[in-house]
C-alpha cells in the first residue's frame, strides 16, 4: 500500500538525502572526536610555550578535512540523484 | 621577496681599550648581529664592563617601580625625545628622588599593609574572648592550672569528664564552632590536650589586653587611620606615576641600552691585546657599516667567506606584504637559505578569505572595525593583525559584490522574490539590472555549486604542485639535485598524474565540454578520446575506465587519462629508487601517502563549502526577520530588528573566525608542509630601536 504510494525516483531521493546528511554529519562526529584530544594537548603545549601556538593551530585543524570530505559526498550524491 | 635579505658574515677586530668605544659605535650603527662566541686557545670571553654591576642595579630597581606603578610603555606616546646627554645629567639626582618618592611611599604602603593585617589578626582573636567573657588576666599565668581557650567541633565536656572530674569549663557557641575555655590541675593537662585534639581544637593566643571592648575601638580607630594614610599614599603615587611616566621609561631606556653596551664583553672574544667580535650584516648595508665602525682607524672590519655559516633571517618584503610576516612567523621562521613564503600568503590567504567569506556587507563591516581598532591598539602585532584584517575586508568586498551577497544572497533557488528573501532585496535586484537581476556569480544555485566546486579543486592543485616545485627548490639549494629529485621532484610528479587523472575524470563528465549547468562550455575539443571508437552520439564515457570493472571502458581514455599513466610510473619508479633503500621492501607500502596529497587537493573544496554554510546562516536570518517584520507576517518590527542585529553579528563572528582559520590552515597544512621547514635564527642586531631616546 505504502510502496504504491511511493515512485521509485522519490524513494531514492529520499535515501540520497539522508545519505547526504548521513555523511556530513557522522563525518562532524569523527572529525570532532579526533579534533579534541589533539585540541587539549595543543593548548596544553602552548600555555607551556608561546612559539608553540602555529604548530599547535595546525595539527588540532587536520582532522577537519575528513568534514570536508563527508561534504564533498553530499554534495555529490545530491548532484546525482538530488 | 621570496628569500630573506643577504647577510655578510664578518669580523670586527680592535685593541681591547677601544672596546668602549666600538660598543658605542657598534650600538649606534644598530646592523650587527653577533654571534655567540666559542672559546678557543688563546681567545676566551670577556667580562662586563665595571659599570655593567651598577647599572643593572639601578635598572632593576627601576623595573621594579614602573611594574609597581602598572606603567604600560606601548600605551604612553612621548611628547618629546629626550637626548641621552640629558639623561645622564639628571640620572644620579633622579634616581635618588624617585628612591625618596617612589621606592619610600611604597615601602610605608608595604608596612601599613603588614600593620592593618597584624590588628585584623588579633581582632579575630579579642572578638571571641569577648565573647566568651572572661578578662584575660583570668586566663593566664597560672602554676598549678592548665588553662585551654579555644575552638572545638563538638562539646568536649562529656569525655574531658571521663579523665576527671576535677576541671571547670566555659563553653559558648561562636561562628558554627564551640568556644572553650577549660581550667584543669596540671597534671592533667597533657590527657586533656589529647582529647581536646580529637574534637578539632585549635588554640586562640590570649593577648595582655585588660578590657576588651576598648581594645577593640581602639584597633578599629588604628586601622581606619592607616587605611586613610593608604588612601593618600596611593594617591600620591598615582599623582607620581601621570607626572612622571614618561620619564621614568626615558630613564630606564637609556640604562638598558647603558647595560647592553657594557655587557658587550660578553659576546666577544678577547686574546691577550685584542678583541674580535664575529656576526652577520645585510649585504647592502655593509659598505655603510665599515665605514662608519673603521672610522677612528683602529679597528678593522673583515669579511669572513666562511663554509659552515649560518647567517640570521632577516625577512625583507615590501610595505603591504610585511603584515603577513606576522602569518607566517607564527608557523615558522624560515631559515635562512630557504624561500620564504610570505608573499605567497599575503595573495593567497587575502583571496581565501574574500572567497569564503564573500559578502558586502560583512566586508565593510570588518573594514570599519578594523579601522578603529587600529585607532585603539597601537602596539605592532595589533597593527599587522588588523592589516590584515583591513585587507582581508577590502577582499571580502570584491568577492561579496561578484557573488551578489550584502548580509546574506537575494537570489535563492527555488524562491521566486528577492524582496521576501532578504530585507533589501528589491534595492540589491535593481543593483544589478546590468546582468539581468543576477549575481555576477551565484554560489547558491546548483550550477554555481558545482562550479565552484571545480574552481577551488583546480585551485588545490595548483598549489600542490607549487608547494612541491617551491619545496624543490630548497632542497636543491641546501642538498643537491638528487636529494631534490627524490624527496620532492618525485612527489610533484606523482601529485601531476594524480590531476591528470582529476581532470580527466571531469573531462568525462563534460565539465569541459558541456555548456553551463553541466559543464564550463566548450573549452576543449569533444573528442579527447584516443581508444576506441567514442562519438558524441554514445552519450558520455565512462568516468573512470578501469579495464575490466567496467564494459566497454575503452571509450572512457582521454588524452588526460594518457598523460597520467606514464607520469604515475615514473612517481613510482622514482619513488621506489628514493624508499628501498632506506626502507627495505616494505617501504612500497609508504606509496599510499600519493592518497594523504588526493585528500589535500579536497580539502581545498573547504573554501566552497565554509562560505555556503555562512550564506545559509545568514538566508534564515533574512528570511525569518522578513517573515516577522512585514506583513502578511506578523509585523513585529522591533524584534525582526532585533532578530536581524543579533543573528548578523553572530554571523559576522563565525565569518571573520572560520574563514580566517580555515584560510591560515590551508596555507599551513596543505601548502606549507611541502617546501617549508623553518627553524631559522631571527635578525636581531646588536642595538635598539629607540623610543624616548634620540642620538
Amino acid at each position: 500500500m505504502v510502496e504504491a504510494l511511493i515512485s521509485d525516483e522519490a524513494f531514492i531521493k529520499g535515501c540520497a538525502a539522508i545519505g547526504a546528511g548521513l555523511a556530513v554529519g557522522l563525518a562532524g562526529i569523527g572529525a570532532g572526536a579526533g579534533e579534541s584530544g589533539i585540541g587539549a594537548a595543543a593548548v596544553g603545549a602552548i600555555a607551556e610555550d608561546r612559539g608553540f601556538l602555529g604548530l599547535g593551530l595546525l595539527f588540532t585543524v587536520i582532522p577537519e578535512t575528513i568534514v570536508i570530505f563527508g561534504l564533498v559526498i553530499s554534495f555529490i550524491l545530491m548532484f546525482a540523484y538530488g | 621577496m621570496l628569500k630573506p635579505e643577504k647577510m655578510v658574515k664578518i669580523s670586527v677586530v680592535g685593541p681591547r681599550e677601544q672596546l668602549e668605544y666600538a660598543s658605542e659605535i657598534l650600538y649606534k650603527v644598530n646592523l650587527l648581529h653577533i654571534e655567540d662566541p666559542k672559546e678557543a686557545e688563546y681567545f676566551r670571553i670577556g667580562e662586563p664592563l665595571e659599570k655593567a654591576s651598577l647599572i643593572s642595579r639601578s635598572l632593576v630597581q627601576l623595573r621594579s617601580y614602573i611594574s609597581y606603578l602598572k606603567i604600560d610603555p606601548s600605551r604612553i606616546v612621548p611628547k618629546r625625545k629626550y637626548k641621552s646627554k640629558e639623561i645622564e645629567e639628571v640620572l644620579s639626582k633622579k634616581l635618588e628622588e624617585y628612591q625618596e618618592q617612589i621606592g619610600r611611599k611604597i615601602e610605608e604602603k608595604r608596612s601599613i599593609d603588614e600593620r592593618i593585617r597584624g590588628l585584623e589578626e588579633e581582632l579575630r582573636v579579642i572578638v571571641p574572648l569577648k565573647v566568651l567573657g572572661i578578662p584575660s588576666r583570668l586566663l593566664m599565668g597560672y602554676k598549678n592550672l592548665r588553662c585551654f581557650v579555644g575552638f572545638v567541633k563538638e562539646n568536649p565536656v562529656g569525655e574531658l569528664s571521663k579523665i576527671t572530674n576535677l576541671f571547670d569549663a566555659v563553653v559558648k557557641e561562636y561562628d558554627k564552632e564551640l568556644l572553650v575555655a577549660i581550667f584543669v590541675k596540671a597534671e592533667y593537662g597533657d590527657d586533656f590536650f589529647r582529647t581536646l585534639q580529637a574534637f578539632g581544637y585549635r588554640e586562640l593566643h590570649v593577648p595582655d589586653v585588660d578590657d576588651y571592648d576598648a581594645r577593640i575601638r581602639e584597633i578599629v580607630r588604628e586601622k581606619e587611620e592607616l587605611l586613610n594614610r593608604k588612601k593618600q599614599l596611593e594617591k600620591e603615587i598615582e599623582e607620581i606615576k601621570v607626572k612622571e611616566a614618561e620619564l621614568l621609561l626615558t630613564i630606564e631606556e637609556y640604562l638598558s641600552t647603558e647595560l647592553d653596551k657594557s655587557e658587550l664583553p660578553l659576546k666577544a672574544l678577547f686574546s691577550k691585546y685584542t678583541f674580535v667580535i664575529v656576526g652577520y650584516v645585510p649585504a647592502k648595508q655593509l659598505d655603510k657599516f665599515k665605514n662608519e665602525v673603521e672610522r677612528n682607524g683602529k679597528i678593522v672590519v673583515e669579511v669572513i667567506e666562511d663554509e659552515e655559516d649560518n647567517p640570521p633571517t632577516k625577512l625583507s618584503n615590501p610595505a603591504v606584504v610585511r603584515d603577513y610576516e606576522l602569518l607566517t612567523t607564527t608557523y615558522a621562521t624560515p631559515k635562512y637559505k630557504e624561500i620564504d613564503p610570505t608573499p605567497i600568503m599575503a595573495i593567497f590567504f587575502t583571496i581565501f578569505f574574500g572567497m569564503m567569506l564573500g559578502d558586502m556587507g560583512y566586508g565593510l563591516l570588518i573594514l570599519v572595525l578594523a579601522l578603529y581598532l587600529k585607532t585603539i591598539f597601537k602596539t605592532e602585532g595589533w597593527q599587522k593583525l588588523l592589516n590584515i584584517a583591513l585587507y582581508c575586508g577590502i577582499s571580502s568586498i570584491i568577492f561579496g559584490f561578484i557573488y551578489g551577497e550584502f548580509f546574506g544572497p537575494f537570489i535563492i533557488p527555488g524562491m521566486k522574490k528577492p524582496s521576501e528573501i532578504h530585507f533589501l532585496g528589491d534595492i540589491l535586484a535593481a543593483l544589478y539590472s546590468f546582468n539581468h537581476h543576477h549575481p555576477l556569480f551565484d554560489r547558491v544555485e546548483e550550477f554555481g555549486v558545482k562550479a565552484l566546486l571545480f574552481i577551488v579543486l583546480v585551485i588545490g592543485m595548483f598549489k600542490m604542485l607549487w608547494g612541491f616545485a617551491l619545496g624543490f627548490y630548497n632542497v636543491y639549494v641546501e642538498h643537491g639535485m638528487k636529494e631534490a629529485v627524490y624527496e620532492k621532484g618525485c612527489w610533484f610528479i606523482g601529485v601531476l598524474g594524480l590531476v591528470m587523472l582529476i581532470l580527466g575524470f571531469s573531462y568525462n563528465l563534460g565539465i569541459f565540454t558541456s555548456p553551463p549547468e553541466e559543464g564550463f562550455g566548450r573549452l576543449l575539443p569533444e573528442n579527447l578520446y584516443v581508444l576506441g571508437s567514442y562519438t558524441v552520439e554514445d552519450g558520455r564515457a565512462v568516468p573512470l575506465p578501469i579495464p575490466g570493472l567496467v564494459d566497454g571502458w575503452q571509450a572512457g581514455v582521454n588524452i588526460f587519462y594518457l598523460l597520467a599513466l606514464p607520469l604515475l610510473i615514473i612517481w613510482f619508479v622514482i619513488f621506489l629508487k628514493a624508499e628501498i633503500p632506506k626502507m627495505g621492501i616494505f617501504g612500497i607500502i609508504m606509496a599510499v601517502e600519493l592518497l594523504t596529497w588526493f585528500g589535500q587537493i579536497i580539502s581545498y573544496a573547504r573554501l566552497l563549502a565554509i562560505g555556503l554554510s555562512s550564506v545559509y546562516i545568514a538566508f534564515v536570518i533574512n528570511y525569518l526577520s522578513v517573515k516577522i517584520g512585514t506583513p502578511p507576517g506578523m509585523a513585529l518590527l522591533p524584534v525582526a530588528i532585533i532578530l536581524l542585529l543579533i543573528g548578523h553579528a553572530g554571523n559576522l563572528l563565525l565569518g571573520i573566525l572560520d574563514p580566517g582559520l580555515q584560510s591560515l590552515r590551508l596555507h599551513y597544512v596543505e601548502f606549507f608542509t611541502k617546501f617549508f621547514e623553518g627553524g631559522g635564527k631571527e635578525y636581531s642586531p646588536f642595538g635598539r630601536v629607540k623610543k624616548f631616546l634620540e642620538d
